[in-house]
């Protein structure tokens, strides 16, 4: 019940906006659909964080589970429930609405009764996406997502905002109808296995494809996701919708949706296409290695501080892809990790621009200059966000590149070499940006008087760099109950792949220095060495076993063609 | 009296139109009259009578067969009748058309609708598709003073007689070859010559009879008369003609191609292929740079047509119950849009260009909404009829491995979007002038949430309608 509760919860609270707001534009109901709105997704908050304590983070199944027949013709059930890997997604997602929610607070006027029931329109739906293990259902909370997301950025947005949003809703949807194809071919060929379709994700893991059905579906599948998280060369969208989109809009597409694409690649189109998944890793990593780079670069040189933070996630996202695709405990864990980290601090870096554009109704860099003097509050927060992104040690980004890295470096030394020059590489255009606008004396006499932290923005503020601190600090309470769905997945991914595939070398080099190297993590928790130690000995042999017995389906697959 | 069974709906339906003609005739000048309750009457009539007949499988006079096939389409039939009566009566009174002429032959229409999804022979087939076209012809030139509403009857008259020829030659060959108008009997005289390469005769009948259904269904590149008969014709009948006669056209054609020239569908599968991947690519392509809502609708129904052929192509049991679905919500859908474009107008201006709709949002919030939702589920965007019906049917065609075609459905889709969104950009993201915007009738707000609620209904528990659906093709075939 709890996560239909969950995922439910902010809709009726939209609707309920919707009934509160009154007919028509009632600028005198603004305070009360706000309110509502904030309660409403405070709650949901609250419930997520139940669920986080309610869950058992020692099994790598699926929690919570709710199962209702709803097509039982076509095997479509209403079939949701949490796993390690997706129970921190939808605990992010209850912890960034409230604050997007307040980052617009002053700066929406318009309808805001409909502002606030599209953004928990947005919630439910992101929520759904994380939940839903039916493709079917997953399908439908994945396509509607973008209705509430396109109307927040075309009406609430800056100048070029319908140009934005077009944009944003047509290429995504572009990538994400030829996953439905797949969706759909993967259910018949269920159906001519069993002689029943399904669209269950547990089901559909237990067929053996053909290897050219096994392709396109894949690439049809990552297809979808990598154009969502984006990845390089298909980023183009992102950069307009993050600028065009009002601060509530840029902070949940950042934090939350980009997300949506990595995850459904490590949640869908890597266990459901192991073999495919493996051939085309190294592909993939190349363009997560190039985005990487090519983000950083172009952040560097933008004048526009929402832009440089757009360019930023792409490079930031490469990371997450890059540990996805080594597919290693390291990486893996640290690319989930990775994705909250990301909608923290990039959420958080958005909220600050979001201050400075609703201070000075510009975003442009070189507008700004020796903030420091003037709003000294203000610039600490910025400086403790801006550390969290670039990832010093003691912050939580850290511990996700670090893993990311490493996982990386075990399966491919040589995409590793060329990811960490984008550590380096964001350090410097973050620095820069930094020292840009807030260092030097005040050169722009409107930026005089600008107040300091208001209370609302102490409100935003606060928990967001409290996390970042805490995510940073004690990393093992969220790695530990991600751990055995990390595994899990591991082992369906690379435990039935071709042997040629270049996880082999990295794989036989894992057990001894993972375990070690993800020990400083650990120590800070007591017992906590045995987790860490025996994340990485079954996965390896798991690994090499089925990878002995799974030669047989794989030939076959191979003589089909 | 079970002889005429089949018969009851349609001449309810029949009757109905035929008492809105005495009340025209006693109609005093300038009363008003609210005629539509009659027609209410008779749609509602027809609907219960389809649903006694539900699982009777009754046959009359040996043309007409009420099997479960017939029955869904009566009811979806009956459901645009409906939609559109309750939407009609203030947009005639506003376009000062005589409300008797209009309910009696958009209720004769109606009869000829269902008598189309009924008829078990091609040359009452043929009678229906006649007294369907004809009321229509007539609906879409009954504004008068209109030269555009002419030009399009005109146009719709004449590419609609040629189609009926084609048709009708199709039909002469099929008697050539079996000797028989039946369906049963053209089927059995196939079958029998089924093994090896069929007759060019039966070729040619194949080939005449598909170009007759998709001028009706407005296929292309048959579809030339669509976008000037829907711009030119009132919207209200535009809305009607778009979904009813879609529904009848594709129900008539799906009974004649998926049983008596099965034997037949390794040729026209193919053919029928490229015809729905070109009214795919053309109607969504061409709708993106119109800008009059109307033609924009217009070549969207195309592109829908294209989705509806699928269906067919499939012709395995979820083609075509999905056949079934996609019309239905495909017409409540469409009823909804156009209803709104028809609500939209005033005496002097129909209202129906695209900038038209600037700032809908601010001066009806409601009906913008509205239309926001029945352009996504025209879109095809879930939770909505739209989303299931597309799934549904790419998924039949999915299942027979016509990948290339789902892969041109949902990229075309996407296209659609595109267009549709440029009228939710309008409503919702541009400022709008200063338009008149006319009080919204009770009667057809009342429409529009019918079909609102149908719309979600459709997109979030389809499962009932699917079940019906998939028992309503499974005494036929």
């Amino acid at each position: 019940m709890i996560l239909s509760l969950i995922v439910f919860l902010p809709l009726a609270g939209a609707l309920l906006v919707l009934l509160a707001g009154g007919s028509g534009d009632r600028p005198d109901r603004e305070g009360l659909v706000k309110t509502l709105a904030l309660v409403v997704s405070l709650v949901t908050f609250a419930a997520t964080l139940v669920l986080w304590w309610m869950f058992d983070p020692a099994s790598a199944d699926y929690q919570f589970v709710e199962r209702h027949a709803w097509m039982p013709t076509f095997g479509i059930q209403y079939l949701v429930g949490v796993d390690g890997i997706s129970l921190f997604l939808v605990v992010l997602t209850g912890f960034l609405t409230p604050l997007a929610l307040l980052s617009s607070w002053d700066s929406v006027h318009k309808s805001v009764k409909m502002f606030a029931f599209f953004m928990l329109a947005l919630e439910s739906s992101m929520l759904g996406v994380f939940v839903a293990i039916d493709l079917f259902l997953f399908y439908m909370f994945w396509d509607f997502v973008l209705i509430p997301m396109y109307f927040l950025i075309g009406i609430w947005g800056y100048e070029r905002r319908v140009y934005a949003a077009v944009k944003f809703i047509l290429y995504t949807m572009a990538g994400s109808v030829l996953m439905l194809v797949a969706i759909i071919g993967l259910a018949w060929a269920y159906d001519g296995m069993t002689g029943a379709p399904s669209f269950n994700l547990l089901d559909l893991q237990k067929l053996t494809l053909s290897w050219p059905m096994e392709r396109w579906f894949f690439l049809a599948f990552a297809l979808a996701f990598l154009i969502k998280v984006p990845l390089f060369p298909f980023h183009t969208w992102l950069p307009d919708a993050h600028v065009e989109a009002p601060t509530a809009g840029s902070v949940i597409l950042a934090g939350v949706m980009l997300k949506m694409g990595t995850y459904g690649l490590v949640r869908f189109a890597f266990p459901l296409f192991p073999s495919a998944a493996m051939h085309y890793a190294p592909w993939i990593a190349a363009f997560a290695v190039i985005g990487i780079i090519y983000g950083a670069l172009v952040a560097m040189v933008q004048p526009d501080l929402k832009k440089l933070v757009a360019y930023s996630s792409v490079s930031h996202l490469g990371f997450v892809v890059l540990g996805l695709c080594a597919m290693n405990a390291q990486g893996l864990q640290g690319s989930i990790y990775q994705m909250l980290n990301h909608g923290v601090s990039t959420g958080g870096l958005f909220m600050i621009v979001g201050m400075l554009s609703d201070r000075r109704h510009t975003r442009l860099i070189s507008e700004f200059g020796g903030l420091k003097a003037v709003m000294p509050r203000f610039v600490a927060a910025f400086l403790l966000v801006t550390l969290s992104s670039i990832a010093l040690p003691g912050m939580n980004g850290f511990v996700g590149e670090f893993l990311i890295l490493l996982g990386g470096f075990l399966w491919s030394p040589k995409f590793a070499a060329i990811a960490a020059s984008g550590v380096i590489l964001s350090a410097v255009y973050m620095l820069w940006m930094f020292q840009r606008v807030n260092y030097g004396d005040v050169t722009n006499s409107k930026n005089t008087s600008l107040p300091d932290l208001l209370p609302r923005e102490w409100a935003l503020m606060v928990p967001t760099i409290a996390m970042a601190i805490v995510m940073g600090i004690v990393p093992n309470v969220f790695l530990r109950p991600m751990e055995p769905s990390v595994k899990k997945t591991i082992e369906r991914v690379t435990g039935r792949s071709f042997a040629t595939t270049p996880t082999a070398p990295g794989f036989a080099a894992v057990p001894a220095p993972g375990s070690r190297l993800l020990a400083p993590g650990q120590t800070q928790t007591g017992g906590s060495q045995q987790p860490a130690a025996g994340s990485e000995q079954p996965t390896a042999k798991a690994a090499r076993q089925p990878r002995v017995n799974s030669r047989q389906p794989t030939t076959k697959a191979n003589s089909n063609e | 009296m079970s002889n005429y069974a089949a018969l009851i709906p349609i001449a309810i339906v029949a009757l109905s139109a035929i008492a809105a003609m005495l009340a025209e005739a006693f109609r005093q000048r300038d009363e008003r009259m609210p005629i539509y309750g009659l027609g209410l009457i008779g749609l509602g009539g027809a609907a219960i009578a389809s649903g006694v007949l539900w699982n009777s499988d009754a046959k009359s006079l040996e043309v007409i067969r009420s099997d479960n096939f017939a029955l869904f389409i009566n009811i979806v039939l009956c459901i645009v009748g409906a939609l559109t009566m309750l939407m009609s009566n203030e947009v005639i009174e506003r376009e000062q058309i005589p409300p008797g002429e209009y309910y009696a032959l958009t209720l004769f229409a109606i009869c000829g609708m269902m008598m189309m999804a009924a008829a078990t022979d091609l040359l009452v087939i043929f009678v229906a598709l006649e007294v369907l076209s004809l009321a229509v012809y007539v609906l879409t030139g009954i504004r008068r003073q209109s030269a555009a509403g002419a030009e399009a009857a005109f146009k719709y008259f004449l590419l609609g007689g040629f189609s009926s020829a084609f048709f009708l030659y199709g039909v002469a060959f099929a008697y050539a070859l079996s000797g028989s108008t039946r369906i049963d009997e053209i089927g059995t005289a196939l079958s029998a010559q089924a093994t090896g390469t069929p007759s060019t005769i039966a070729l040619l009948a194949v080939g005449l009879m598909a170009v007759g259904f998709a001028f009706k269904v407005s296929a292309v590149p048959f579809h030339m008369w669509t976008p000037d008969a829907y711009e030119g014709a009132p919207t209200i009948v535009t809305a009607f003609m778009s979904t009813g006669v879609k529904a009848a056209a594709f129900a008539a054609f799906a009974r004649v191609f998926l049983s008596p020239l099965e034997p037949l569908q390794a040729h026209w599968i193919p053919m029928l292929s490229v015809i729905a991947a070109v009214t795919m690519i053309v109607g969504t392509v061409v709708g993106v740079v119109q800008t009059n809502v109307k033609r924009m609708l217009a070549y969207s129904s195309i592109a829908h047509a294209g989705y509806l052929l699928l269906g067919i192509i499939s012709a395995n049991r979820d083609g075509k119950a999905s056949l079934l679905f996609y019309l239905l919500a495909y017409a409540v859908t469409n009823i909804g849009a156009l209803g709104i474009v028809a609500l939209l107008g005033t005496p002097q201006e129909q209202h129906d260009e695209l900038r038209d709709f600037a700032g809908l949002w601010r001066s009806r919030p409601a009906l913008a909404g509205l239309m926001t939702i029945f352009l996504l589920s025209l879109g095809g965007i879930p939770p909505t009829a739209g989303f299931i019906g597309k799934w549904y049917i790419f998924s039949a065609a999915v299942q027979e491995g016509h990948y290339w075609l789902a892969i041109i459905g949902v990229l075309t889709s996407v296209i659609s979007v595109f267009f549709y969104l440029r009228i939710v950009v309008m409503m919702y993201m541009t400022e709008g002038t200063e338009i008149p915007r006319p009080r919204v009738p009770a009667a057809a707000m009342a429409g529009l949430a019918l079909a609102v609620v149908a719309v979600f209904y459709l997109g979030i528990l389809p499962t009932r309608v699917i079940d019906l659906a998939l028992n309503s093709i499974s005494t036929i075939f």
